[in-house]
């Protein structure tokens, strides 16, 4: 196989051309020809201009022409449909398209490439090396743009690919614009490859986990259903779309005259809540002895986040921060998240903003723990639209008032509503249970540096060691956490201060592993133009799954310090298999086959170097990471990726 | 008097629980007690010195339970703790890596740690 690859290398004066290759392995394969053993390059400097043998023409050559020669009528063109296209993508305000070629949407990445990369405003093509790297790109992206980019995928084996990512991105209320390509027309099939990549009805793959799908007919269509699917995705709860677009649309000529006008996207408007339940709301949340605020994807912009510090703090209430989204300082005094335990049994009223699993927050998955009488109000947009077959609704919880709206935009009425409510008398008893609030946050902050400092100086190294080392690197920076922590226990919020909304963004949604590589660089993307350090800690697992995202990093020279949190595991599999081997009294001395990622250990530095991307490690002694970071985070200034492995504990 | 009563039972009790614990306390091996606790993967959750996994499985040293409540843990284990029997961890193992826990120092406080202290 070497010498195979030999002839590619960059300056071999030797290398083969691709036909050129071909031949040599032909005539190797046959045998009757030459001899099994010839190399590659004597083959191909024996038979300098010779055509390969006719009967090895079907054997081989005809299968290379039927999945890689393009169709050509002969007919060249002025204009096309995908330019069309592009100008509809601008006009939404689109400025990336994420995508690994397909041949079902090539006259749209054409035009992207030599339209829309060409002229103002400029789209710009990310590259990528799988479909669901290209979801999950336009997933971070979003989270931190407050907008969609668009994400182009091949018809039927493409959009296979992308799903989990879109499966994710719709769990996370994150908008997408997926567009697939498609072959409607039967007769315009090529081959057996056209007819695998061929499907009716595309978009029902994942009709189940997207807000809304389309086949356009006409380039009028398109316009009209690109218009409508973006602003789907981007009314509350947010999520992805799909457009199947026929490969004839894209590729033919638009006769004169025929060019269809692009619709004006609306200024649009989230729901808000109803008046009456914001007002009973604001009664029962101001009368409350201990009310808690609960926040899961409750701040969808900075203005969320402005807002709740304002909702907080004119109740002085506590809030625990679910970490769907940067909802609320880490370091601000009524940020009690670490003492859900305590304040949840003893609330008398308990408002749930874009809470998801509100059954979670206040029971143990049998029944709640809640005191006799406890109010709960949820304020979600997930109330406004839902779907059956997929089950991220999570458990039905009996609130005593629901509104469906959007949480962020109901805020300022229920802000409103509450100052109303508070008389002075009132103000200065809230302002005590602040104070003492003020006082638990400090008391907890000590208590996880004492947590964070035992086992400081251990190998593997612990997890808070990690954090603490990489917030001294970036800490004086304009840094943004592209992670969602659950699996690092939560350290960063514990350890580090956070005040603005693009410092953190959640995690994946829906859990499926793979999301971290993409979902990064997608954010990285979104801080570049903003000069942000961008940072994302991944576990070694779930960078297995798409370790190509590297390369398109590299590539796009997006910067994006990505540590890798490598505890050679999939770390919540080994628990949950012990559970069950120690339940069925088996002994847990086996949980870790299938569950281990060793023997051989993977060496993640030699993979992001593979890819182009500055790279240390594998960091096995604490000593050691702090300067490996600091050479790392001064590649990323430099506007490019890096990667730091680092050999951790398992949380 | 009422007083003196209360005071002379609470040291009777605790005189008792102290003989009651300490005969608890036989002696493990500690070095057979790390092996199991890293070989029967207690470390996935607790770190390979009991340091705690964060929401994964609470520090167990330095100053780990004594003997008798890390039995009772392990025996009837609840949450995401799965139970070990007597099948699956003997006691004396039990008391090998309470052994290995108990020999586990101190480390540093987070007061001398100067990332810790921004």
């Amino acid at each position: 196989m070497s010498r195979r690859t030999k002839p590619a290398r960059e300056g071999d004066q030797a290398s083969l051309d691709r036909r050129g290759f071909l031949k040599a392995a032909t005539l190797a394969g046959t045998g009757a020809v030459a001899p099994a053993v010839v190399s590659a390059e004597v083959a191909a400097a024996a038979t300098p201009e010779k055509p390969p043998a006719q009967r090895h023409t079907v054997q081989i050559v005809s299968r290379e022409s039927e999945q890689g020669t393009p169709h050509d009528d002969g007919t060249t063109q002025t204009n096309c449909g995908s330019d069309f296209m592009v100008d509809v993508m601008r006009g939404l305000g689109i400025e990336y398209v994420a995508a690994i070629p397909g041949n079902t949407f090539k006259g749209l990445h054409e035009s992207v490439i030599n339209y829309g990369m060409t002229t103002s405003p400029a789209l710009e093509l990310i590259s990528c090396m799988h479909e669901e790297i290209s979801v999950a790109i336009s997933h971070g992206y979003a989270k931190i743009a407050g907008k969609p980019m668009a994400c182009m995928m091949h018809s039927t084996v493409g959009l296979q690919h992308g799903a989990m990512a879109i499966y994710n991105a719709w769990a996370d209320r994150v908008p997408v614009f997926a567009i697939v390509g498609a072959q409607l027309d039967a007769s315009k099939r090529g081959n057996y490859v056209d007819w695998a990549h061929s499907v009716f009805d595309g978009p029902a793959l994942v009709r189940d986990f997207t807000k809304w799908d389309d086949t356009p007919i006409s380039l009028r269509h398109f316009a009209e259903s690109a218009t409508r699917a973006h602003k789907f995705s981007i009314t509350p709860p947010y999520g992805p779309t799909v457009l199947a677009v026929d490969q004839e649309l894209q590729e033919d000529t638009i006769k004169d005259g025929e060019r269809p006008a692009i619709p004006r996207e609306p200024r649009m408007a989230a729901p808000r809540g109803d008046d009456g339940a914001v007002n009973e709301t604001a009664r029962l949340l101001v009368a409350a002895a201990n009310p808690v605020l609960v926040a899961d994807r409750a701040a969808r912009t900075p203005e969320g986040l402005r807002l709740m510090v304002e909702l907080a703090e004119e109740l002085q209430a506590p809030v625990i921060d679910i970490q769907g989204r940067m909802n609320f300082p880490w370091r601000h005094p009524l940020n009690q998240t670490r003492r859900q335990a305590q304040l949840v049994p003893d609330a008398d009223v308990i408002l749930g903003l874009e809470l998801t699993d509100f059954f979670g927050v206040t029971g143990n998955r049998v029944e709640p723990r809640l005191k006799t009488g406890t109010k709960r109000i949820s304020i979600s947009a997930g109330d406004l639209f839902m779907k059956s077959n997929y089950q991220d609704f999570d458990r039905f919880t009996p609130v005593d008032i629901a509104i469906a709206a959007d949480a962020e935009t109901t805020l300022p009425a229920l802000i409103e509503a509450i100052r109303k409510l508070i008389t002075p008398k009132r103000r200065a008893s809230l302002r005590l249970r602040g104070a003492k609030f003020a006082q638990d946050h400090q008391q907890t902050l000590e208590q996880s540096r004492a947590a964070a400092a035992v086992g400081w100086d251990l190998q593997p190294i612990t997890t808070a060691r990690l954090c603490a080392e990489l917030y001294e690197q970036i800490r004086n920076e304009d840094w943004a956490l592209c992670n969602g922590t659950v699996f690092q226990s939560s350290w960063p919020q514990q350890l580090w201060t956070a005040n603005h909304h693009y410092q953190y963004i959640g995690d994946a949604g829906a859990y499926g592993l793979g999301y971290l590589p993409g979902a990064s660089v997608g954010a990285a993307l979104a801080h570049r133009k903003h000069g942000r350090l961008a940072v994302a800690i991944g576990g070694d697992g779930d960078l297995m799954f798409t370790p190509g995202a590297l390369w398109t990093a590299a590539h796009h020279r997006i910067p994006l310090l990505y540590v890798v949190h490598n505890n050679r595991a999939y770390h919540q599999e080994v628990m949950y298999v012990q559970t069950m081997a120690a339940k069925r009294q088996r002994g847990i001395t086996r949980a870790h086959i299938g569950n281990t990622i060793t023997d051989p250990n993977v060496d993640f530095a030699k993979l992001a170097a593979s890819m182009g991307v500055y790279s240390e490690g594998p960091i096995t002694d604490p000593k050691d990471l702090g300067a490996a970071l600091q050479r790392a985070v001064a590649v990323v200034k430099r506007g490019e990726p890096a990667l730091v492995d680092v050999v951790s504990q398992g949380r | 008097m009422k007083l003196f009563t209360a005071c002379t039972l609470l040291a009777v009790f605790i005189s008792l629980y102290g003989v009651r614990a300490a005969a608890d306390e036989s002696p493990g091996d500690a070095a057979n007690g790390k092996r199991v606790f890293l070989a029967d993967g207690c470390f996935y959750c607790h770190g390979t010195t009991g340091a705690g996994g964060g929401n994964a499985g609470p520090r167990l040293a330095p100053n780990p339970l004594p003997l008798a409540g890390v039995k009772a843990k392990l025996r009837t284990a609840s949450g995401r703790m799965p139970v070990y029997s007597a099948a699956v961890l003997k006691d004396s193992e039990i008391a090998d890596i309470v052994a290995y826990l108990q020999s586990i120092p101190k480390g540093k406080d987070a007061k001398d740690i100067p990332l810790l202290n921004h």
